[in-house]
């Protein structure tokens, strides 16, 4: 099996690898980087637990060859918290519950980023649209959706739930 | 992936064609890869190889001429269409058709010339490329040609593209830009989901074409119709020549009731 010399640059570090030409990206970045935090659910582009951004888009690294990346720049979720502290998206996910199993959790970072590139304070609709290839099985969207609107300031303030006993 | 493959990029034209001429059906050609890679994963296709089309520079771009039209090279994705200021502004419904297909990620990577190569019968440029009377441009190391999108489809996955071909853009007759268009597309969910019956309609001065998507074995064209045909004729010309089946999405029943329903509401639309 022929190998394939590769650059990439992910979450701004640089890397060096030889990879076999079948090799998916999402496996690449998993396996031969070592970077777990991004998921493979279906493996055929329905879900989009492997979202990452290539190139600065978001893309199913499921879906991609390791070898159609050389000198490509991706970001993944490991670039999210820099020195132990989240990020801005990460805290807000975090504060609205956005999070019960997490599966889904890193490609939906990734989804979200690359809309706020683009429409810093989107729509609740422009907030599904983004997310719509995102299938998320646990948490709900509705945390999710809170969650972006919190991180951008747009989340109306909830009543506190009362306690019963 | 599980099943392994070797990957070749070749740089020009001249070094994808005669690769092609080498290796023919052995390889499969890979642009978006949001199809292929998902059959080779499954089983379907098992080549021995893929040829990346993607380094090819003049695949990649989207021109308008005003004598031939517009030409939509072999890897340009769904979101480059999308954003295009000549499709948006000469040909908005392809923009929305662009739009339909799969999910962000998914557009973000699948071109345009993949959808019709996959060739599925629910294929969402298929049937507004057919409503705008498209052709496709062949090339194999012997020759250059041009053929009908009607006539590229010839079954389910199926099409007229040889093993040493590549499809090398799409041309989209320039007499059609600025002509108004609409389609609707019925899906199970609001979100990324395939088309249960999908129908794009485009009107002309003179003219009226409809292309029909899930309604029979491959994205379907109704014969060219005057542009004042009435809403009757226009149904009755959609029933006779779509042939929808039962399947997984829908039944033929209900695949009938809304090819209807939406040639009705089009015909509103662009009345």
């Amino acid at each position: 099996m022929q190998m394939h010399r590769i650059k990439v640059k992910i979450n701004g570090k640089l890397y060096e690898r030889d990879v076999p030409g079948h090799r998916s990206l999402l496996h690449f970045i998993r396996d031969d980087i070592g970077l777990t935090g991004t998921k493979e659910g279906c493996g055929a582009g329905e879900c989009g637990a492997c979202t990452v951004l290539l190139n600065g888009k978001t893309v199913n690294s499921c879906l991609a060859l390791a070898a159609e990346c050389d000198g490509a720049e991706i970001e993944t979720v490991e670039g999210e918290a820099k020195n132990g502290k989240l990020s801005k998206l990460q805290d807000a996910f975090h504060r609205n519950h956005a999070v019960q199993c997490g599966f889904c959790t890193p490609g939906m970072l990734m989804s979200v980023k690359s809309l706020l590139k683009v429409h810093p304070k989107p729509t609740e609709e422009q907030i599904k649209e983004a997310i719509e290839g995102n299938f998320c099985r646990c948490t709900g969207y509705r945390q999710i959706i809170e969650a972006v609107q919190d991180a951008t300031g747009q989340l109306k303030k909830k009543e506190e739930l009362k306690r019963v006993s | 992936m599980h099943h392994e493959f070797e990957y070749i990029a070749p740089r020009t034209r001249t070094e994808l064609l005669s690769t092609l001429k080498k290796l023919g059906a052995r390889a499969k050609l890979l642009a978006g890869g949001t199809d292929l890679l998902v059959d080779i994963r499954v089983g379907h296709n098992v080549p021995e190889a893929v040829i990346d089309v993607k380094y090819v520079d003049e695949y990649r771009k989207i021109r308008w001429d005003a004598k031939e039209g517009l030409s939509i090279g072999a890897t340009v994705t769904c979101v480059e269409l999308m954003n295009d200021k000549t499709v948006r502004a000469k040909f908005p419904l392809l923009a929305e058709a662009a739009g339909h297909i799969g999910s962000p990620q998914l557009r973000n990577r699948a071109t345009i010339a993949g959808n019709l190569c996959t060739a599925s019968p629910c294929a969402d440029m298929g049937c507004s490329l057919l409503a705008y009377g498209a052709s496709i441009e062949l090339a194999s190391e012997k020759k250059t040609r041009i053929i009908p999108l009607e006539q590229f489809f010839t079954g389910v996955k199926k099409t007229q593209r040889q093993p040493d071909e590549v499809v090398q853009r799409i041309i989209v007759p320039a007499a059609m830009a600025g002509a108004r268009g609409a389609m609707e597309k019925l899906k199970r969910i609001k979100g990324h989901d395939l088309a249960v019956v999908s129908v794009a309609m485009v009107k002309t001065a003179k003219a009226l074409r409809v292309g029909v998507g899930s309604c029979a074995p491959t994205p379907i064209a109704l014969k060219e119709l005057p542009a004042s045909a009435s809403v009757k004729t226009v149904v009755d010309e959609a029933l006779k020549t779509v042939k929808p089946i039962d399947d997984i999405r829908a039944s033929k029943e209900y695949r009938l009731a809304m090819v209807q329903s939406f040639v009705e509401k089009l015909m509103a639309t662009l009345k």
